[in-house]
């Protein structure tokens, strides 16, 4: 005789949580591709058919098209310098030997209890002087500065566990410091550096204080900052709106999803071997 | 002719590789800050220093502002909320999915997801859940027959910091719960295998097992928690600017408003630094706590 699973209390439980944090998200993907008089007058009601001109509406009207190219731009400079700044800085720090390596070490810590937001008023200051006020490689170095410390923390983690022997043999056998990094340490540590990439592209993207401050011109804002201008423009407009949110959401949620694994793994490797 | 010979120069190459992350920490921490302790001495015009002042302007946030004790208490209030709450509902969610057998990836991901939403979208999404008419408060009060159309808690200058925070527990209960997950995967056992022989029930297996062995990750937890609450600004300034009438006025978005709407640039900064003596007070209160706890839990 078969008998049938028995429901535990703690599986129901787990399932209506599951449906209470997705419904945001699913809300507002629904919203988004509904027509607008629909979201007062039906808001249980399937999205069909789908209203896709929204989203078209506030790609091109909402000038949301140029601001994912300009997040597009300030992250991929932002991940490219932060990763050579803290590969190189990490190897240094575990696998070479560098004088006052312990004092460096907490000073490139430092940035993780000096959070950049109470530096922002002279961060501003110091731009303007330097005339990279609306200046997107300007936003990409304060994105640097911001990443860059628990970037070469998590990649120090990953770099311990390369055999000092290893290097070392490496070493005697005649192969330079850089000969070292390129073929032993970073084909060895590529899912921490993987992790690295993706978990400072996701903050990047997100960033809002920074680009706040930083970023007056429209033709220059990313995409956070273009939303929330276009959620008070369009606000009388509750369908665009949605689309405006749904194509925020949507960048990081996929890149998520593809690469969730090496997400994961970074952030409780950074986080638990503090 | 080289300067550095042998093992000194082999070393000062070690440090080359250190260089760019100096030359960054350098001009964009240490130089900020050094600027940013003059700043908050000076009167100034636009972002020029006119006259020295010395701790004017400190005195006059802690004696004389009350925006700015109100800020500092929602400061206090939202983050000593947030410390209990996101790593409580997080090892809540972790201890829960660790049981399940089938589709623990799936509900991982279900949590964990809307830490990778930026704050902006986060806030934009909550503040339409949080409005009149549409909102879900709105659709689901009457739905279940109640007269809530109009209720917007975001207005409310009682409810609006609380409903900050339910956002900012979903946006980051993921987050602890990865973390706790990870912990628990990795404990013995053997243990738990002893307490069940030993009759121990399920409630007695997490508080004698599971609960002081996951101390230290608490600790990190809460930690971060402190670091990453004292400086909140981004969501509840898309979500309400710190308002209705101050209501959720934080530290971080009176010093914005302080500096890049009124152009009180040095009386902000001053403000921003006793925000940062707080946060390292803090931590640091903290760490000496959680020191003591770990060596009694481990002994």
């Amino acid at each position: 005789m078969t008998r049938l699973p028995r429901l535990r209390w703690s599986t129901v439980l787990l399932g209506a949580l599951a449906v209470v944090w997705l419904y945001p998200v699913a809300w507002t993907l629904a919203n988004a591709i509904r027509p607008s008089a629909d979201i007062y007058r039906a808001p249980w009601d399937l999205p069909w058919p789908p209203a896709i001109g929204n989203i078209g509406e506030a790609w091109s009207r909402g000038r949301l098209g140029a601001a994912l190219a300009n997040s597009a731009y300030v992250t991929a400079m932002t991940v490219a310098i932060t990763l050579v700044v803290s590969v190189c800085g990490a190897y240094s720090l575990t696998r070479l030997r560098p004088p006052g390596r312990a004092l460096l070490f907490l000073l490139v810590l430092a940035p993780l209890i000096i959070p950049t937001d109470v530096l922002i008023v002279p961060l501003f200051s110091m731009f303007r002087a330097a005339g990279l006020i609306d200046s997107l490689p300007g936003l990409a170095l304060f994105n640097v500065m911001a990443n860059v410390s628990f970037a070469t923390l998590i990649l120090t983690g990953y770099f311990r566990t390369i055999p000092q022997d290893v290097v070392d043999a490496a070493r005697v056998d005649g192969a330079g410091r850089i000969e070292v990094l390129l073929r032993i340490v970073v084909p060895l540590a590529r899912p921490g550096i993987l992790a690295v990439a993706v978990l400072v592209t996701v903050f990047t993207w997100n960033d809002f204080g920074g680009s706040l401050v930083l970023i007056q011109k429209p033709d220059a804002f990313p995409v956070q900052l273009a939303l929330s201008r276009f959620t008070t423009f369009f606000a009388t407009d509750q369908g665009l709106t949605f689309a405006g949110m749904a194509i925020a959401l949507l960048p990081p949620l996929l890149l998520f999803l593809v690469l969730q694994r090496s997400f994961i793994q970074g952030l409780t490797a950074g986080a638990v071997r503090r | 002719m080289a300067v550095l010979h042998g093992p000194r120069r082999e070393r000062a190459i070690d440090l080359l590789f250190l260089l760019p992350i100096m030359v960054i920490l350098v001009g964009f921490l240490l130089y900020p800050l050094g600027y940013g302790i003059v700043l908050s001495l000076h009167d100034t015009r636009g972002f020029d220093l006119t006259g020295f002042v010395g701790l004017d302007h400190y005195a006059h946030a802690i004696l004389g502002d009350a925006v700015f004790h109100r800020s500092l208490l929602n400061t206090f209030l939202f983050t000593a909320a947030a410390v209990v709450l996101l790593p409580g509902v997080g090892l809540f969610l972790a201890v829960l999915v660790a049981e399940v057998k089938r589709g623990r990836t799936f509900l991982r991901l279900v949590f964990f997801a809307p830490f990778v939403l930026a704050p902006v979208a986060v806030g934009e999404v909550w503040k339409f859940l949080y409005a009149p008419f549409f909102g879900i408060v709105p659709t689901v009060g009457s739905a279940l027959g109640f007269h809530t159309l109009t209720i917007a808690p975001l207005a409310d200058a009682g409810t609006a910091l609380w409903a900050i925070m339910i956002a900012f527990v979903w946006r980051f209960a993921g987050f602890n719960m990865v973390v706790y997950l990870a912990a628990i995967q990795a404990l013995p056992r053997e243990y738990y295998e002893y307490a069940v022989l030993e009759g121990a029930g399920r409630f007695q297996r997490f508080r004698r097992i599971t609960w002081p062995l996951l101390w230290p990750h608490t600790f990190t937890l809460v930690l971060l928690t402190t670091l990453g609450t004292l400086r909140i600004f981004d969501m509840v300034w898309v979500m309400t600017e710190g308002g209705p009438s101050h209501a959720t006025e934080t530290v971080g978005t009176y010093i914005y408003v302080t500096a890049f709407r009124f152009l009180q640039v040095g009386y902000a900064q001053a403000m921003a630094m006793i925000l940062l003596l707080l946060i390292l007070l803090l931590a640091a209160v903290e760490y000496r706590f959680f020191d003591r706890r770990a060596t009694l839990v481990s002994s």
